[in-house]
């Protein structure tokens, strides 16, 4: 019984044409039932249990360059490289292809399903409002549920689990990444410089908890609860690498758009969130603080250190450590977020209903981090996942270094419904929604109305089967005549969509579609 | 995917009760105390709920859950 807080008067559409955000998550999967599972098998297998029929390949690699570099460059190799070909190596017995173990889908809700790096991963269609987002999120969450009911279905059992994480707590991550389309009319320089306070310290809004200490390929240290489960991950400031050399900022240059207009803004230090409240205003705040940036805004002071404040917040759940600034003397976390929503107040001139409704959110969690926490039990990740393992504590007088918090960690993002904690709490009406049930159901079946999410997602409805690839940024169809290709780099303002929403659903051909784009265009 | 419809009615079943607030009807600010959800009451039967589910985790569950490094 989740507590329903909106922000539900908010309009769907923000007129600001770069206002556009997606989340992209890696899931941890296990089968139960035995030891020797094949993780590529079985995260194949289970993007593959979502299909009524047999996998055909039709995602679309091209638009794809993970070396390309924000800071001007192309980097020759990503640090995971020589283990990505380690992997090809061992894969390399397998009876399929890499692209058949890939198994990417493009679902009717415009959202990417498919397996990467053996996660199970479930990518958002682009999104304009925090409502939609948050139904997106979750939609993703139920897709992969049902998706593990049918692999089990096959199975026999209920061994196949879930997990809504960051890590096996065994020195092994795995992402959440948001990403934001921001204006290239910005220096990346100055996003570097806006952002990197804030988000070293997001994990307060943002952070899911953990118990004990990791380092990259290293077992667990057990012992005390730190607020973020990838703070143990991030290991440099800025790179364009997302596997090892983790950055607080990711600088991978593939906009996804249109490059002389902008970039895409791909931040890899996120934590996965249960609570919509939290990945609403995870999503919320960088957006203000983008939209804060694209004003003009710096911040008063530079961190000293953010890689070593990062974790030095993270390992500090009383919210009493402070962090070095670059020009001197020192700053809580609190305080840095203090500083950004109240420079909010003063840069943003034109405040719409949803930034509003952010920034009093943002304004009330600060206060009752440090007032009163247990306030946010259902709405913040880390402060639940917290206050329901330190209850375990004392009620079964075991000790912090306990191996079995480590599974109650994991267990909070199981999303097998009769197991998750996470869900044991939604049911018994302790979480605050932001969605409605019949918008998450929606957003399972539907991309969002006013995003080109949208028009991919209902041009797999309408012409699925005469598609031949597909991607972000555009579709390729068999026509009658030869390949078709509709083109959606540029539908990024909501009266554009809006037009190709209407060609799209009067069409009965992808051939008659385009020729209507054509006319319409010339 | 006509399959979509189907799964709908399945994962439907899920208990997610509404009972929606309008935030904007009733602005929240620092020192609201009435927003957000209640402090958690100890002893109540939701607590004890959670607790037989928490205790049916098995201890030895995250030593056997390994993955590979992802993104």
């Amino acid at each position: 019984m989740a507590k329903n807080i909106g922000p539900l008067k908010l309009s769907k559409s923000s007129m600001n044409p770069v206002r556009l955000f997606g989340i992209e998550t890696e899931y941890g999967i296990a089968r139960e039932d035995t030891e020797t599972a094949d993780p590529v098998v079985e995260s194949m297998e289970l993007v593959r249990a979502y299909l009524d029929g047999h996998f055909t390949r039709r995602w679309d690699y091209r638009g794809e360059h993970p070396h390309e570099d924000q800071r001007g460059f192309r980097v020759s190799e990503l640090a995971q490289d020589k283990e990505e070909d380690l992997f090809a190596e061992q894969d390399a017995h397998r009876p399929f292809s890499f692209h058949e173990m890939k198994s990417d889908l493009v679902l009717p809700n415009g959202a990417r399903f498919y397996n990467d790096h053996t996660h199970p991963e479930y990518s958002t269609p682009e999104c304009r409002s925090l409502k939609d987002i948050v139904a997106h999120d979750r939609a993703g969450e139920r897709i992969l549920w049902v998706a593990a009911q049918r692999r089990n279905e096959v199975l026999g059992g209920r061994v196949v689990q879930l997990y809504k994480n960051n890590t096996d707590f065994h020195g092994h991550s795995y992402g959440c990444h948001d990403n934001f389309l921001v204006s290239r009319s910005i220096k990346f320089e100055n996003l570097v410089r806006g952002l990197l306070p804030f988000l070293v310290s997001r994990q307060l809004i943002a952070g899911a908890g953990k118990v004990g200490r990791e380092a990259q390929e290293r077992g667990l240290t057990p012992g005390g609860f730190q607020i973020s489960q990838r703070a143990d991950f991030m290991e440099t400031e800025l790179s364009v690498d997302t596997m090892h050399n983790r950055p607080i900022l990711n600088t991978r240059d593939e906009p996804h758009a249109n490059r002389e207009r902008y970039r895409r803004l791909h931040l890899i230090l996120g934590d996965a969130n249960m609570c919509e409240y939290a990945t609403a205003l995870k999503i919320g705040t960088t957006r203000v603080v983008l939209d804060m940036i694209a004003e003009g805004f710096v911040p008063s002071f530079d961190l000293s250190s953010p890689v070593q404040a990062i974790q030095v917040i993270s390992q500090d759940p009383d919210l009493k450590a402070v962090v070095n600034r670059q020009q001197g003397g020192t700053i809580s976390g609190l305080d840095i977020q203090r500083e950004y929503v109240q420079q909010a107040r003063l840069v943003l001139t034109d405040i719409d209903e949803e930034t509003e409704w952010i920034l009093q959110e943002w304004e009330q969690v600060l206060h009752q981090l440090e007032q009163d926490p247990l306030q946010l039990v259902g709405k913040i990740d880390w402060v639940t996942k917290r206050w329901l393992l330190d209850s375990f504590v004392q009620d079964e007088g075991i000790g912090w270094d306990d191996h079995w918090l480590a599974s109650l960690d994991l267990e909070y993002h199981n999303l097998d419904p009769e197991r998750g904690l996470f869900f044991g709490l939604e049911g018994e009406g302790r979480t605050t929604g932001i969605s409605q049930e019949r918008e998450i159901q929606e957003a399972m079946k539907h991309g969002p109305v006013d995003t080109r999410g949208g028009l991919r997602g209902l041009c797999v409805q309408r012409f699925g089967e005469d598609i031949t690839s597909i991607q972000w940024e555009g579709v390729h169809f068999n026509g009658k005549g030869g390949k078709l290709h509709l083109d959606l780099l540029d539908y990024l303002e909501p009266g554009s969509v809006a037009d190709c929403r209407t060609v799209i659903q009067e069409a009965t051909t992808p051939q008659e579609m385009i020729e209507s784009m054509t006319v319409k265009n010339s | 995917m006509k399959h979509i419809n189907k799964y709908v009615e399945t994962v439907g079943s899920l208990d997610r009760k509404e009972r929606p607030v309008d935030p904007l009807s009733k602005p929240s600010g620092p020192g609201d105390q009435e927003a957000g959800p209640k402090r958690p009451e100890t002893g109540s039967p939701s607590r004890d709920n959670l607790m037989k589910r928490m205790r049916k985790v098995d201890p030895k569950q995250a030593e056997k859950y390994r993955q590979r490094t992802g993104e």
